[in-house]
C-alpha cells in the first residue's frame, strides 16, 4: 500500500486519447501527467487495428493503427509522462481522488484535474438480444480483431458477420485475407453502419455480399454454430414473413456498435447527454463536475481517430490550466441541435475562441448546409455535399462569428 | 465519361465526381474534401491499388506478431497471392517500424514493412 501520490493532471486510459491528452498537458506546463491504462501496453484499439487509414487529417498521410499509435507513445515518453500499466482505477471521487488497483496493490492518487478517455467496448449478443442456442462460435468483431491482430489465434472457416459497423467490415476482408470464407454481412438498417469506404475495399473488393434490412433470426449449432438464419426486417424491424433463408458458417461475428466505458462517469453523477451517452461538456471538454474532463470515445463515437486526437490535445491542454491555474473560459453560451442533427458537441461554449464542432445528421443528405443560428439570425452557413449518420461532421466555426449572438444561445441546424 | 468513386484513403469516404476519358485520363474532379482524392482517384480509374495490411508471426518478441504493409500498395489483383507469398513466413525480434521484411513481393516491386515495433525478449 503506498502513500498517496499527487498528480497535476491524471489521464484514465492509455488509448489515442489518452496518449494525445497526456502529452499535451504536460507539453502545456503541467509538472506530473500520469496516465492510468488497464492493459500492458499503451495503444488502446490502435494496437489491433493494422489496417491503414489514420493520420489523414494530423499527418496528412494514411497510416496503419500500430503506426499512429507509435508516435503518440514516443511523445508521451520524451514529455515525461508517467505511464502507470496493468492499472485499473476501482474509484473516482468529485474532489479528484483516485483509487488504482495493479500488482502493486490499491494506490490513492490525488490529481488537481482528471481526464476521462476510457474510450469504448463492444456491444454483446446479449446487449441485442439474439434467439437461438448458445454454441461456441459467436464473437464480437473486435475480439476477434485482437484475437487475428495481436494474439495470432485464428476463430473460424466459414463467418456470417451481424451488423455492418467499421470492425465488421474490417474484419470481413481480414478474414479472407488469412483464408477464411465470408459468406454474407446482414444489417437490421436500410443502411450500412460503416463508412461507405469500407464498403468498397472490405466487402465490394472481395465480392462478399451485403444484405440490407435483415438480421439474424436463429443461430444453430449446439457445441459449435453449424449455420445461421437471415431474415428481412419491415421498417418497424419485426421479421418479414417468408423472407428466411438458411446459411451454412461455424462462425457468427456481430459488429453491432460500441458503448462508451462511463462507468466512473455515472458514479460521479456526471451529466449525460441521452444520445452521445457521454458526459455534457463546454469548449474546453470540461465536464459537470469542477476539473473532470472527457474526451475520445467515451464521450463521442469518433470514426475517425484524427479528430479524437485533437479534441483529446485540447482537452490535454484545458485540462494543465485547469490544474495549474483554477480558471477555464466561461462557457455561457448554449449550444443546441436542432433540425436535421442527432447532436452538437459542445454544449457550451465562451464565445472568445474558435470552436470545432463535431455533429451527426439523422439521414444521409445530399448538397445541404450546416447553418449556426442565433436570434434569427445566421452567424455561419457551411455548405455540406454529402452527409451520413456513419461519418461524424467537425466544422470550424472562427470566433469573429460570435459577435452577435443573442440571449447566449445558439441553434445549429441543416438546410436547404 | 462521368463517374462516382468512392476515396478510401481516410474514413470521410468522399463520393468523388470523377470527368475522365482513356485517352486523356481525369479531366477534373469534384465533391472531395482534401488533396488526397486526386491521385486515388487516378490510381483506381487506371492502375487500381490497395494497401496491403496483414500481420507476421515474431521469435522472442514482446509481441507474438508483427503488423506489416506492403509499401507502396500492391495492385489490387494481387492481394490473395500476395498473402499466400507473406503465410510462413516469420522474423525475429527486434523489429522498428519501417524496417523492410520482405522484398519485391512477387515481383511488384512492393516491399512488405514492419508498422510495429517489437522489442526482444
Amino acid at each position: 500500500m503506498g502513500d498517496r501520490e499527487f498528480a497535476d493532471v491524471a489521464i484514465i486510459g492509455g488509448g489515442p486519447a489518452g496518449l494525445a491528452a497526456a502529452a499535451e498537458a504536460k507539453g502545456a506546463g503541467a509538472k506530473r501527467v500520469i496516465m492510468i491504462e488497464r492493459d500492458e501496453r499503451v495503444g488502446g484499439i490502435l494496437n489491433q487495428q493494422v489496417h491503414d487509414g489514420f493520420g489523414t487529417k494530423v499527418f496528412k498521410e494514411a497510416l496503419t493503427g500500430p503506426e499512429y499509435s507509435a508516435i503518440y507513445e514516443d511523445r508521451v515518453n520524451e514529455r515525461g509522462v508517467e505511464t502507470w500499466l496493468k492499472t485499473t482505477v476501482t474509484e473516482l471521487t468529485k474532489d479528484r481522488l483516485i483509487t488504482v488497483r495493479s500488482e502493486r496493490g490499491v494506490e490513492k492518487i490525488q490529481a488537481g484535474a482528471v481526464v476521462l478517455a476510457m474510450g469504448c467496448r463492444e456491444r454483446t449478443r446479449g446487449a441485442i438480444g439474439t434467439p437461438g442456442t448458445r454454441p461456441a462460435g459467436v464473437y464480437t468483431a473486435g475480439a476477434v480483431q485482437y484475437y487475428m491482430n495481436v494474439s495470432n489465434l485464428a476463430v473460424g472457416r466459414k463467418v456470417v458477420i451481424l451488423g455492418s459497423g467499421d470492425i465488421g467490415l474490417i474484419m470481413a476482408r481480414r478474414m479472407v485475407l488469412e483464408g477464411a470464407e465470408v459468406v454474407c454481412v446482414a444489417e437490421i438498417l436500410p443502411q450500412p453502419s460503416g463508412i461507405a469506404g469500407n464498403i468498397v475495399r472490405c466487402l465490394e473488393d472481395f465480392d462478399i455480399p451485403l444484405y440490407l434490412s435483415t438480421t439474424v433470426v436463429e443461430i444453430h449449432g449446439k457445441e459449435r454454430v453449424t449455420g445461421v438464419t437471415l431474415a428481412e426486417v419491415g421498417p418497424k424491424m419485426g421479421e418479414k414473413k417468408g423472407t428466411r433463408r438458411y446459411f451454412d458458417c461455424d462462425t457468427l461475428l456481430l459488429s453491432v456498435g460500441l458503448i462508451p466505458e462511463t462507468e466512473l462517469a455515472n458514479e460521479l453523477g456526471l451529466t449525460m447527454s441521452p444520445v452521445t451517452n457521454g458526459a455534457i461538456v463546454d469548449e474546453s471538454f470540461h465536464t459537470s463536475a469542477p476539473g473532470i474532463f472527457s474526451c475520445g470515445n467515451v464521450l463521442q463515437v469518433h470514426d475517425v481517430v484524427d479528430y479524437a486526437t485533437l479534441e483529446a490535445e485540447k482537452t490535454g491542454i484545458a485540462a494543465a490550466r485547469y490544474a495549474l491555474t483554477g480558471d477555464l473560459p466561461e462557457a455561457k453560451i448554449s449550444i443546441s441541435a436542432g433540425a436535421g442533427l442527432r447532436y452538437v458537441l459542445p454544449a457550451n461554449i465562451s464565445g472568445e475562441d474558435s470552436i470545432d464542432f463535431t455533429m451527426r445528421p439523422w439521414k444521409e443528405e445530399h448538397d445541404k448546409s450546416v447553418v449556426f443560428k442565433s436570434g434569427g439570425e445566421v452567424l455561419r452557413r457551411l455548405k455540406m455535399p454529402h452527409m451520413e449518420p456513419a461519418g461524424m461532421i467537425r466544422v470550424r466555426v472562427g470566433k469573429g462569428r460570435f459577435k452577435h449572438v443573442e440571449n447566449n444561445e445558439i441553434t445549429v441546424e441543416v438546410e436547404d | 465519361m462521368k463517374s462516382t468513386i468512392i476515396c478510401i484513403v481516410c474514413p470521410v469516404s468522399c463520393p468523388v465526381d470523377v470527368e475522365w476519358t482513356k485517352e486523356d485520363g481525369v479531366l477534373g474532379i469534384k465533391n472531395h474534401l482534401c488533396k488526397l482524392a486526386g491521385p486515388y482517384v487516378e490510381s483506381e480509374l487506371f492502375d487500381p491499388r490497395r494497401l496491403l495490411t496483414t500481420s507476421i508471426p515474431v521469435d522472442s518478441g514482446d509481441w507474438p506478431l508483427v503488423s506489416v504493409k506492403s509499401d507502396p500498395p500492391i495492385p489490387k489483383n494481387m492481394m490473395l497471392e500476395a498473402m499466400d507469398e507473406i503465410t510462413g513466413v516469420r522474423v525475429k525480434a527486434p523489429i522498428k517500424v519501417g524496417d523492410v521484411l520482405m522484398t519485391d513481393i512477387l515481383g511488384t516491386g512492393c516491399d512488405i514493412v514492419a508498422t510495429r515495433n517489437v522489442k526482444k525478449v
